[in-house]
């Protein structure tokens, strides 16, 4: 009896969690804004690039180097690694207000911003 | 002035020394830190980045029971992976030591074993932003055990581990607090069929000091009770843990972790002794690995 209130209590759980993971990216039904960044020389070209907030970005990093990058930010949760001379195309949530940094991963010097208003 | 008076002043002049010159450096030019492995056994509310992979290796020991000798570890193998901005999934094997001689209620025993499998689920709940400094994440993770973890007999356990894991950027770049609050019912069937359900409530609260970009210390304390039934009826004692943490960056895809808590009070229903030793240890060290790829 106990045991069938547990495994019940345990399922109402997963299901919760299912749901939620289910919830959470209400960002694809909306348009993606696009936002270009190019990395040349091992900089990011231009170092900080302006988006509105509460709005799905699709951010298309341009690596005009010959050497691959790995374009990467902690506080967007986003990481990928874009090949020499290559390029690509990271789906980002809907943002609050606020300052993004990001890297190249490969590059400790290599830094820019996303600046969400 | 008691051992242990002793040793939390070492650790507070310790902690002060390396504040004052971590204040030399200025941590705005930091790279920001993945906060999920600052905190010791308390763990942080990152999820990692959407894409990326990480093998870790962590590995617990557990030592003294209230007489003889007691020495007990368990090692995840683990793979994590994080499929959106919002979810993380790990999951792995577990390996088990025991080597046990001379503990009441305990068999002696020294064996290694592979003692079963975990899965874990991570949701972010709720993200950090430039006008809220607090993370939220919410954890479930059911394991499967066919070795008991304290007495290394051979059993059947099914454990599902539930998580809040919250922490809070209190010095941009510098200085975090973190905070967990964790529900743990399990149930074991040992060889002659008796099947036991039992439960762990507990609360921990962190402080993790960014002294270096690439070095974090850190103190922590846990509440842990624990209780004869999955809902947490039949309390059986609780007991407060506290103790050290450290996280090194080896580089951008390598860190080691590590932690040591010692009980320092303890409670058992019907033994008036002054630690929980029965369902708890008298001390935990945690040391984690990983390689992100």
């Amino acid at each position: 009896m106990s045991s069938s209130r547990e495994s019940a209590g345990s399922g109402l759980l997963v299901a919760a969690f299912v749901a939620l993971v289910m919830l959470a990216p209400p960002a694809r039904a909306q348009e993606a804004r696009e936002i270009v960044i190019t990395y040349k020389g091992k900089q990011f070209q231009p170092p900080q690039v302006s988006a509105p907030a509460n709005t799905p970005l699709r951010l298309r990093v341009k690596n005009l180097d010959a050497q691959p990058m790995e374009f990467e930010s902690t506080s967007l949760r986003v990481e990928k690694v874009v090949t020499g001379n290559g390029e690509g195309t990271i789906n980002v949530r809907p943002l609050a207000p606020g300052s993004y940094e990001f890297f190249d991963d490969f590059n400790n010097s290599s830094r820019g911003k996303l600046n969400v208003q | 002035m008691s051992g242990r008076a002793l040793w939390a002043g070492a650790g507070i002049a310790a902690l002060y020394l390396m504040g004052g010159s971590a204040h030399a450096e200025d941590a705005s030019n930091w790279r920001e830190l993945e906060t999920k492995y600052l905190f010791g056994f308390t763990t942080g509310s990152g999820i990692g980045l959407e894409g990326e992979k990480e093998f870790t290796l962590e590995s617990i020991g557990r030592f003294g029971k209230r007489d003889g000798s007691y020495n007990a570890t368990e090692t995840k193998i683990e793979f994590e992976f994080t499929p959106s901005q919002f979810v993380q999934i790990e999951f792995g094997a577990l390996a088990s030591t025991h080597d046990i001689h001379n503990v009441t209620d305990l068999d002696d025993r020294r064996q290694v074993r592979l003692e079963g499998a975990f899965a874990e689920f991570r949701y972010l709940v709720l993200e950090r932003s430039q006008n809220n400094p607090l993370s939220v994440t919410i954890s479930f993770e059911p394991t499967g055990r066919t070795v008991d973890e304290t007495s290394g007999e051979a059993v059947r356990n099914l454990e599902f581990e539930t998580k809040i894991n919250a922490d809070i950027e209190l010095i941009r770049n510098r200085l975090y607090a973190g905070f967990n609050t964790v529900y743990e019912p399990e149930v074991t069937t040992i060889s002659d069929g008796t099947t036991a359900r039992e439960a762990k409530l507990s609360q921990s609260a962190a402080l993790a000091l960014r002294v270096l970009p690439n070095f974090v210390v850190g103190a922590e304390a846990w509440y842990l009770r624990h209780y004869d039934a999955a809902n947490l009826t039949n309390f059986t004692g609780d007991t407060v843990l506290i103790g050290p943490s450290l996280f090194y960056a080896l580089n951008n895809k390598m860190f080691v972790s590590a932690a040591w808590n010692a009980q320092v009070w303890g409670r058992e229903v019907g033994n008036p002794g002054p630690f929980n030793l029965a369902e708890f240890q008298r001390h935990r060290v945690k040391l984690k690995f990983a390689v992100e790829f």
